[in-house]
């Protein structure tokens, strides 16, 4: 346990070690300037003299991101509940959702930004119509995954509507809901980027996109990395968060004694 | 007082994908009866059991409850409880809320539904198991949560689809004999669908022999020897020449079911 344990810790961080060694020797021994590739230790140092304006800057991203995902469980939970009610409902609106997944909203972030004058809100529904669609899918396979003689039993002992949804169906998609929210949030975070990009807004609402663009306009190529590495540690933080809840609400599931 | 619980008149069952799963059907299932459905595989058992559960509606003919439709089970002195032939438990539930949940569904006030659990668990020998969860369990066991969920509500007749048909031989045995002594104890009325003769044999106060395409009632046979029956019965000579006539009658059904196919 504790071996395996340190293995799963401590393998992957060795490489990550390793591979920041040799980064680092490789730009030293060629001698490569920053500005084409920043070795580790320039990035680390940007990382501190920039610290305050990047960590404002990922408070904004997190922001968005968050507001998003919120939206998105809010939004595509209902979605999936109405979707599921009626046959015909779903003929009528599940072509959309389908037009909504498929429609890259990079195309469309311009126009929304447009669309949309204030910038927090315009952020929040591009991030949010690139990470509903996980959410409506899963959830309506897992209202409609239902155990079939379980619901033979609740239809036996005469179950209302009400009961058959608290007690059957919301349980059982729960598995599904779950996995649809890892897959989410890590699309919320690359929908707030994304439309960070599309956005360019700098000011009091900047976010980790407009500040990698900035960079990339002076130059300032340790920047452009230092505002990646926290990109990339804002969407771990996020994976290790719904990892964790979902590991905390299916404990039960898997449970072997 | 009234004796049959179940009536099939003429039922029939059309699937509508046009199989025919059963024809025209008579049966009268009267209180007290062990009855076990038995036939080839496809003879329409599981179909003329969930007629019963009215999980099907009938294409032709009528199904009476205690003389009266559907809507007259549920109430007290006419309840119903199915065991399928998964365990069918929620996963995310333990054992106690697992057992509970036809009371809850029947609005049974919390506390009292409470109360009947243990018993019904103890009755399955599974008490110590009350705040497990069905990953944490055997199959064995899954399916003894199973049976203590259908008679937690006290049922006055209890159908049963191959409940023990997936466990191995010994304990398939074992849930036999506590089946034996239960129904024998509170006089349960029960229908009993399984695959083996010996099953049959052992349990059963009549054995409703089926033949396929289309299902029907082949034949009947009743057993005497009264309950409740233990592992001695098993090993009674009445038990083996029961064997054997329920062997030769399943024969017979199927060479019928061979030239019927060599017909077609
Ligand atoms: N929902 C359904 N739709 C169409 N045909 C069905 C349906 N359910 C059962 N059948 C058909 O009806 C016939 C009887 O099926 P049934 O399940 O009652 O058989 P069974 O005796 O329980 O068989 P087994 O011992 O294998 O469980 C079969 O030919 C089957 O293919
Ligand atoms: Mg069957």
């Amino acid at each position: 346990m504790t071996s395996s344990r340190l293995l799963s810790i401590g393998a992957p961080v060795a490489v990550g070690v390793l591979f920041l060694v040799v980064w680092q020797i490789i730009c030293r021994v060629w001698n490569i300037p920053p500005y084409l590739m920043p070795a580790p230790s320039d990035i680390g140092a940007s990382l501190m003299t920039n610290g305050p304006v990047l960590l404002h800057a990922l408070r904004s991203t997190m922001l968005v991101t968050l507001i998003a995902l919120g939206v998105s469980v809010v939004a595509g939970v209902l979605v999936a509940f109405l979707l599921v009610q009626s046959r015909v409902i779903e003929r009528s609106l599940m072509p959309y959702v389908i037009i909504l997944q498929v429609t890259p909203i990079v195309a469309i972030a311009p126009l929304i930004i447009i669309l949309v004058k204030t910038t927090m809100p315009a952020l929040v529904i591009c991030a949010t119509l690139i990470a509903i669609f996980p959410i409506i899918s899963n959830t309506l396979q897992g209202l409609r995954s239902v155990d079939p003689g379980l619901e033979a039993f609740f239809r036996m002992h005469k179950a209302s509507r009400l009961q058959l949804l608290l007690r059957l169906r919301i349980p059982g998609a729960l598995p599904m809901f779950m996995a649809g929210l890892r897959i989410s949030s890590g699309l919320a975070l690359v929908g707030a980027v994304v439309a960070e990009f599309v956005a360019g807004t700098g000011g009091n609402s900047a976010g980790l996109a407009y500040e990698i663009l900035q960079s990339g306009f002076q130059m300032d190529i340790p920047r452009m990395f230092a505002a990646l590495a926290l990109i990339t540690l804002a969407g771990l933080v996020l994976f290790g968060a719904t990892a964790a809840l979902q590991q905390l609400v299916l404990r039960r599931w898997h449970e072997h004694g | 007082m009234v004796t049959e619980t179940v009536t099939l008149q003429a039922v029939e069952k059309v699937f509508p994908n046009g199989v025919r799963g059963l024809a025209p059907v008579d049966l009268n299932i009267r209180q007290g009866e062990l009855v076990t459905l038995i036939g080839p595989s496809g003879c329409g058992k599981s179909t003329l059991l969930k007629l019963i559960a009215s999980l099907h509606a009938p294409t032709a003919g009528s199904v009476s409850w205690w003389g009266g439709d559907f809507s007259r089970v549920g109430s007290e002195g006419r309840r119903l409880s199915f065991v399928f032939q998964d365990p069918t438990l929620m996963p995310w539930s333990n054992v106690t809320t697992n057992v509970r949940l036809p009371l809850d569904l029947d609005g049974v006030p919390r506390a009292e539904a409470e109360a009947r659990v243990l018993p019904a668990l103890e009755q399955v020998g599974l008490s110590h198991a009350a705040t497990r969860f069905p990953a944490q369990l055997s199959g064995g066991m899954r399916m003894r949560v199973s049976i203590a969920r259908a008679l937690v509500t006290k049922p006055d007749l209890l159908l049963m689809d191959e409940p023990f048909g997936a466990l191995d031989e010994f304990t398939r045995n074992r849930l036999d004999e506590d089946m034996a002594r239960l129904c024998a104890r509170d006089g349960l009325t029960t229908i009993f669908v399984t695959h083996s003769l010996y099953e049959a044999a052992f349990l059963s106060s009549r054995v409703i022999v089926m033949a396929a395409s289309p299902g029907r009632i082949y034949a009947e046979y009743a057993i005497d020897p009264g309950m409740p029956r233990d592992e001695n019965f098993r090993l009674s000579n009445e038990f083996a020449a029961i064997c054997r006539d329920l062997n030769a009658l399943l024969s017979e059904v199927s060479h019928l079911d061979h030239r019927t196919e060599q017909a077609q």
